[in-house]
């Protein structure tokens, strides 16, 4: 069994040494793979390493990171989807040519209580009408402005206690300082809000086909 | 040196990432599951859990408020 | 790990609290694939139940803010929406999705929800 890390063109720079790293390319395309792990439990060094690996070869080319855990049984298997995907993996990467991507979390610190066992219905109407207009807010102040200054933004669904914003951004490599810098000006001008800006990362959240 | 707030929050933004982006090459996705040692998700396999998804009838009922 | 915070606050504890279930994240996986046509009727319905729930919900709170309903009838209101959001999260635990599992990506037209 082999496993696929990235797409990337063909021909590309070496592959960086000491991961077992090999190549299967088709028509200017190429996946990145390694043998198959064996089979450990999830753990957070493990997901840094494959990362680590992912960013490596991001330094000096253009990647698009492929589904954690995606095994085939061979490189001719990988051969095969290359060629059948070709026109659609080609289209997604250059998409993503020249960017990487940037994570921004938005967290309102005038927090109402979450819905607790007790709360009555009123309690509960209350705190979604503040949740939903905190969260209308945020996006209008932090979100939007980060779109314009990117190529691409994606949004997901909040997740965690008082988050307001979860959102990913396909910035230009040499844009990122800037898209920081902008970050820190809406923390500044917004101080009720706490937004976190991480990155850069390949482009996970832009890499559909 | 990173804090662990540092890397707990940089692992948060990673997980987000690594295990729900990345694209989609048709194959099996082996995931390793704790005290199982490996565990082949074949894709067709999810038509039994759907199939008794529909038995279990998971609708909500609404209250009468509405 | 080289350093990924590009602007952090000071109170970086907030964005802690959030810790990733490894575990509970490979179940979501096994949802994830798009490219599984069985990938979910669970899902699928799901999706469509969380977006009535989102415009019924929008509704009534509109409905409150309009001061037509009495004390009562936001009570019970408010009451109905609690229990269906606590039920939408037994169902997305049971079938092991992720809130932002419920989404339908409808192309050019970007997110349903």
């Amino acid at each position: 069994m082999i496993e696929l890390y990235a797409l990337t063109d063909h021909p590309a720079p070496s592959l960086p040494d000491g991961a077992s790293l090999s190549t299967v390319a088709h028509a200017g395309l190429a996946f990145v793979w390694g043998p198959a792990p064996t089979p450990t439990e999830l753990s957070p060094e493990l997901l840094w390493r494959h990362e680590e690996l992912l960013e490596k070869l991001m330094e000096d080319r253009d990647i698009l990171p492929v589904r954690y855990g995606t095994r085939l049984p061979d490189e001719a298997a990988a051969a095969w989807a290359l060629c059948e995907r070709h026109h659609e993996l080609a289209l997604a990467l250059d998409r993503v040519r020249g960017a990487v991507e940037l994570s921004v979390r938005v967290i309102g610190t005038e927090r109402e209580p979450p819905p607790a066992d007790g709360m009555s219905g009123t309690e509960y109407l209350r705190a979604r009408e503040q949740t939903s207009t905190a969260r209308a807010s945020a996006l209008r102040t932090v979100h939007e402005p980060l779109s314009l200054s990117a190529r691409a933004s994606s949004e997901r669904a909040p997740r965690a206690a008082g988050e307001l914003v979860r959102a990913a951004y396909l910035v230009d490599r040499e844009a990122v300082q800037e898209f920081a810098a902008t970050v820190t000006r809406l923390q500044a001008a917004h101080p009720r809000l706490r937004l976190l800006c991480t990155g850069p990362w390949p482009p996970y959240s832009f890499s559909e086909t | 040196m990173t804090t662990i707030a540092e890397r707990e929050v940089a692992l948060i933004d990673l997980v987000d990432r690594l295990l729900g982006g990345g694209v989609v090459i048709a194959g099996d996705i082996t995931l390793s599951v704790a005290e199982v040692d490996l565990v082949y998700v074949q894709l067709r396999a999810l038509i039994s859990s759907v199939a008794s998804a529909e038995e279990k009838g998971f609708l909500p009922r609404l209250g009468s408020a509405v | 790990m080289r350093d990924k915070l590009l602007h952090a606050p000071p109170d970086l504890d907030l964005f802690a609290t959030d810790r990733p279930r490894l575990d509970q994240a490979l179940t979501r996986r096994v949802n994830a694939d798009p490219e599984s046509v069985e990938r979910g009727l669970a899902q699928l319905v799901l999706t469509i139940v969380e977006l009535l729930r989102q415009l019924m919900e929008r509704q009534a709170l509109r409905r409150v803010d309009g001061g037509t309903l009495n004390e009562d009838q936001v009570e019970r209101l408010g009451h109905t929406f609690m229990e269906l959001d606590k039920r939408m999260a037994e169902l997305r635990e049971e079938f092991g999705l992720d809130q932002d599992d419920l989404n339908l990506n409808l192309g050019p037209l970007g997110n349903l929800l």
